[in-house]
Order: structure tokens, then C-alpha cells, then sequence
């Protein structure tokens, strides 16, 4: 099942911490949102392989704008 | 005199120079990012000029869209304001090349001085205390065994070209020295171009001091007095004040003969800060040179009646420093407090829109310095100092309970302040008896908490 990791802050992209094609593990942090110079950690709720990178480094966030597409575990 | 003026920067600092411009009769251009197109300092301004999206790399930080958007308009010069290029010397070249002026110092002096370690040698040429440590970049880790062994851990490892509160690593011993030594220099390469690092002992529960002075083109120079720093957080400032309750009036006549001596010898023009530190025993270490306007710049100016924005345009457009150091009147006591759009406990940033906006009325000894009004959106994109509450009064207690009173009667909803950590520190037992250091906030979160 696919699931979308969204931007829990507003911001702009610091960094995309996982590659695509990598094992994510539920509480695993796979980007980080820079708002108003703090970093923000973006962490996976669910444990899976990242399947697509939607964002890059500055883009501007929106509150629950997608960030990463995982491929989540069955079970 | 400058005619039309550049404010290369966004929020309560651009209403600040727009101020003294009127006074001056400057003509004043806003430049915008997309975040701020409707934002009041935008409005404040004669002219409002877009610079590019909200990403300040594209635009509060682009210099080719900051130095088209001044020749478009036709501006004569250009003040920086503080953060984004204030302290960036090719920036200040591209405005001096393109004819222009530079409020600010030299370029050649701001490539200089970004450089900790040439101020460290400076300072010793001239006779300056710095807290003890390397002069030069280090080579290697032996460097930095060979120094704790001496002076004992735990010891910061500095960029030397950091800022912004980066660049900063404790160690505590030797087994942490080659990690943090690797991952320092990375961050200095990455962000400020330079991984080159020194070694300084650490201080415990130091104070924060500074020294506000002002040079001409001319060799003249005055000091408007020092800010006590102390009351700060991951090396954010949230209350400074003037004069320090700890700082002796012979304290004070020799920490302002260090400022003038480090400021001559770097041959310094404008505003600047000399930053130093006190140890717990009372001695003074010069740390760095600020050089631009700072955010606490209103503490000094309340206690001194200089106006030290205007002061700036006027030595920039080539005039005498017209004040001598003995009709510098230092009377009362001026403090501030800053309030940020974050958590008061979790310190989690918080944008959003202004819903509604109480400010304390302004008087003569009472000064709020914002760009805030309902309505108006705080971008996360930025800084989050929302405001700046100044206030003077003869004495310390009496300037306190004017903070206090003027912070109860703020009100900003829509966001989350951090107007009741300020005012949790005013009324704090220690910090009314002027017994603080800069573990102050970490310490009364901790007891809270």
C-alpha cells in the first residue's frame, strides 16, 4: 500500500535524508523542514521502501503537502 | 547626504531605518520577497520593489536581484539591515561597484574581521584579553589534546568563520575530539566556505557583554555604552539591557578602551559591537566584532538618546561624527525584551496570521519596534523575532516593572508568543537581583519543567 509522508510544518526543504529504494523503519526520520531557522525533523509513521521523492532542498512547504511516497509493509 | 536609500532586508528592522530616514528626509525603497508582498514595512517605504520568491536564496539573500532591484529605482545607496547580507563583504563591493554607498564598514574591513582568528591577533597586537586558546586555525587533533591537557575539558571547538550561533562545538574529551573536529569542518565548508576551526577554553556560566560604538571616516570614535546579553537560549538573545549589573564603573571605563582600541586598529567605520565575555571572576575576554547594526541596538539609543540608524547614514554619506565621548549622557537604565512568534515552553516555531493585535501605547520612555499588524502574515520562512519592547526608567527595578507592564498589555493572537517566558524571566527572583549568566533560560526551564 502506498502512503504519503506529509510536512507536519511549514518551511522550506533543509534536506531529503532517505534515497529512493531505501528500507524505512516506522519513527525514522526521512526529511527535515527548515521553518523560521529551527529544523524540524519529518519522521515516517510507518515502516517501508521509499518508492518517490517528491520534494527537493528550498522548496516551500505547505502544511500537509506530500514530501515522500512509501511503499508500506504488508502486515 | 544619501538621497534615496536601499533597505535590503524585511520586517521590524526596515520600519526602524525607514524612521530615521524620514528624519533625515531619505527617500526610502522596500524590497520583497512573494512571502512579504503584502507585508506593512513594505507599505512603510516611498517605493516597494520584488526581489523573487519566498526562499530568501533567491531573494533576500540574491545580490544581483537586491543590487537590479536599487539601479531600477535609481537608489544611491543601500543599508543591510542585520542577518541575510549585513556581514556578506561581496555584497558590499557589488553596492560600491555599481556607484553606490555602503552603509556599513569598509569591505575590505568586513572580509577581515569575519575572520575570529584575525581578531584574536588583533586584539593581542593591541593589548585586548581574549579568552585563552589557539590564535590560528588548528592542524590536526594533537593540537587540541595538547590544550585540554593544559587547561582541562571540557573545550569549544570554533569556526573561523562561523556565526549565527553555528559553528560552535563543545568537547569534553579526547575520544569526542577527531568526530567533532571532522563534522565542524564539514559545516564550515558547507556553509560559511571555510572549515578552518581554533580552540577556546570554555567558560562556565560566563556573561554576555558588548560594547555599542560608533566610528567616522575621520578617526573619530565614541562608545554608547555596553549591553548585558546574558538571558539567552541556543545562542539567541532574549532580553539585554544597559547599563550591566555586574559591570563596575572601572570595569567600564577599561572594557571601552579595549572596543576603541580593537575598532581603531581594525580601522573600523560605522556602527559595530565589540562582544565579549565575563567570567565568574570578573575577568573580560574580547570574543568578536559585529559588523552592522544590531537587533539590540534600541537598548542603547533609549538610555543614550543617540540614534545610532541615523548616525549610520550620516558617517556613511561622509559627514564628522559629530558627538565627543563626554556628551555621551548614560542616565537610568534601558532594557529589552524580544518577543518570537514560537512555543514559550517547547520553542517550536509558530507562523501564521496575525488575528489580533494589542501593542501598549508608545510613549518617551516605552518603545515597541515591529512591522506587525492584523491581518499580516508571519512567513515560516524567516526569522521569527516578531517585536522589540524597550523600555527606560531611572532605575533597573522601576525600567523592569515598566517591561513587565508594557508586556502584560501585548496581546497577539493567531500565533504563539513567547511574551510569557519573558515575562517568567522579569519577575524572576536571580534576574531582579541582576544574578544571571547565559545558562539562565536552560536552568529556569529546568526548575519548571
Amino acid at each position: 500500500m502506498e502512503v504519503r509522508i506529509n510536512a507536519h510544518m511549514p518551511g522550506l526543504v533543509a534536506r531529503v535524508v532517505v534515497a529512493e529504494g531505501e528500507m524505512v523503519k516506522a519513527g525514522q526520520e526521512v526529511a527535515v523542514i527548515n521553518c523560521m531557522k529551527t529544523e524540524m525533523s519529518v519522521v515516517s509513521h510507518v515502516a517501508g521502501v521509499v518508492k518517490e521523492i517528491l520534494v527537493k532542498e528550498w522548496d516551500e512547504m505547505q502544511v500537509d503537502a506530500p514530501m515522500v511516497i512509501l511503499e508500506a509493509e504488508e502486515g | 547626504m544619501i538621497k534615496k536609500l536601499v533597505i535590503a532586508n524585511r520586517g521590524e528592522v526596515v520600519s526602524r531605518i525607514i524612521r530615521a530616514c524620514k528624519k533625515l528626509g531619505v527617500a526610502t525603497v522596500a524590497v520583497y520577497s512573494e512571502a512579504d508582498r503584502n507585508a506593512l514595512f513594505t507599505r512603510q517605504a516611498d517605493e516597494a520593489v520584488p526581489i523573487g520568491p519566498a526562499n530568501p536564496m533567491k531573494s533576500y539573500l540574491n545580490i544581483e536581484a537586491i543590487i537590479q532591484a536599487a539601479q531600477q529605482c535609481g537608489a544611491d545607496a543601500v543599508h543591510p539591515g542585520y542577518g541575510f547580507l549585513a556581514e556578506n563583504y561581496a555584497f558590499a563591493q557589488a553596492v560600491i561597484d555599481k556607484g553606490m554607498t555602503w552603509v556599513g564598514p569598509a569591505p575590505e574591513v568586513m572580509k577581515a574581521v569575519e575572520s575570529k582568528c584575525y581578531c584574536r591577533h588583533i586584539a593581542e597586537k593591541v593589548r585586548v584579553p581574549v579568552n585563552p586558546g589557539t590564535l590560528d586555525p588548528i592542524q590536526n587533533v594533537e593540537e587540541v589534546y595538547r590544550f585540554a591537557e593544559e587547561v582541562g575539558y571540557p573545550v569549544f571547538l570554533k569556526l573561523d568563520k562561523g556565526g549565527g550561533g553555528k559553528g560552535i562545538e563543545k568537547v569534553n574529551a579526547d575520544a569526542e575530539v577527531q568526530p567533532v573536529f571532522e563534522r565542524i569542518s564539514r559545516i564550515g565548508l558547507a556553509a560559511f566556505g571555510s572549515g578552518d576551526c581554533y580552540i577556546e577554553k570554555m567558560l562556565v556560566n560566563p556573561r554576555h557583554l558588548e560594547v555599542q560604538f560608533l566610528g567616522d571616516n575621520f578617526g573619530n570614535y565614541v562608545c554608547l555604552g555596553e549591553r548585558e546579553c546574558s538571558i539567552q537560549r541556543r545562542h539567541q538573545k532574549i532580553i539585554e539591557e544597559s547599563p550591566s549589573p555586574v559591570v563596575t564603573p572601572r570595569d567600564r571605563e577599561m572594557i571601552f578602551d579595549y572596543s576603541l582600541r580593537l575598532a581603531r586598529a581594525m580601522n573600523y567605520q560605522g556602527a559595530g559591537t565589540i562582544e565579549g565575555l565575563r567570567s565568574q571572576a570578573g575577568d573580560y575576554y574580547f570574543m568578536e566584532i559585529n559588523a552592522r547594526l544590531q537587533v539590540e541596538h534600541p537598548v542603547t539609543e533609549l538610555l543614550t538618546g543617540v540614534d545610532i540608524v541615523k548616525t549610520q547614514l550620516q558617517i556613511a554619506s561622509g559627514e564628522k561624527l559629530a558627538l565627543k565621548q563626554d556628551q555621551v549622557s548614560v542616565k537610568g537604565h534601558a532594557i529589552e525584551a524580544r518577543v518570537y512568534a514560537e512555543d514559550p515552553v517547547s520553542f517550536q516555531p509558530s507562523p501564521g496570521t496575525i488575528k489580533r493585535l494589542v501593542l501598549p501605547g508608545e510613549k518617551e520612555t516605552l518603545r515597541i519596534d515591529h512591522a506587525l499588524e492584523e491581518g499580516g502574515v508571519v512567513p515560516p520562512y524567516y526569522d521569527p523575532l516578531l517585536a522589540k519592547v524597550i523600555t527606560w526608567a531611572p532605575s533597573r527595578t522601576e525600567a523592569i516593572a515598566a517591561l513587565v507592564e508594557a508586556l502584560e498589555g501585548f496581546h497577539i493572537e493567531g500565533l504563539a508568543t513567547t511574551i510569557s517566558l519573558n515575562l517568567s524571566i522579569l519577575k524572576n527572583k536571580h534576574f531582579s537581583e541582576g544574578k544571571y549568566h547565559t545558562g539562565f533560560i536552560e536552568d529556569l526551564l529546568e526548575k519548571n519543567g
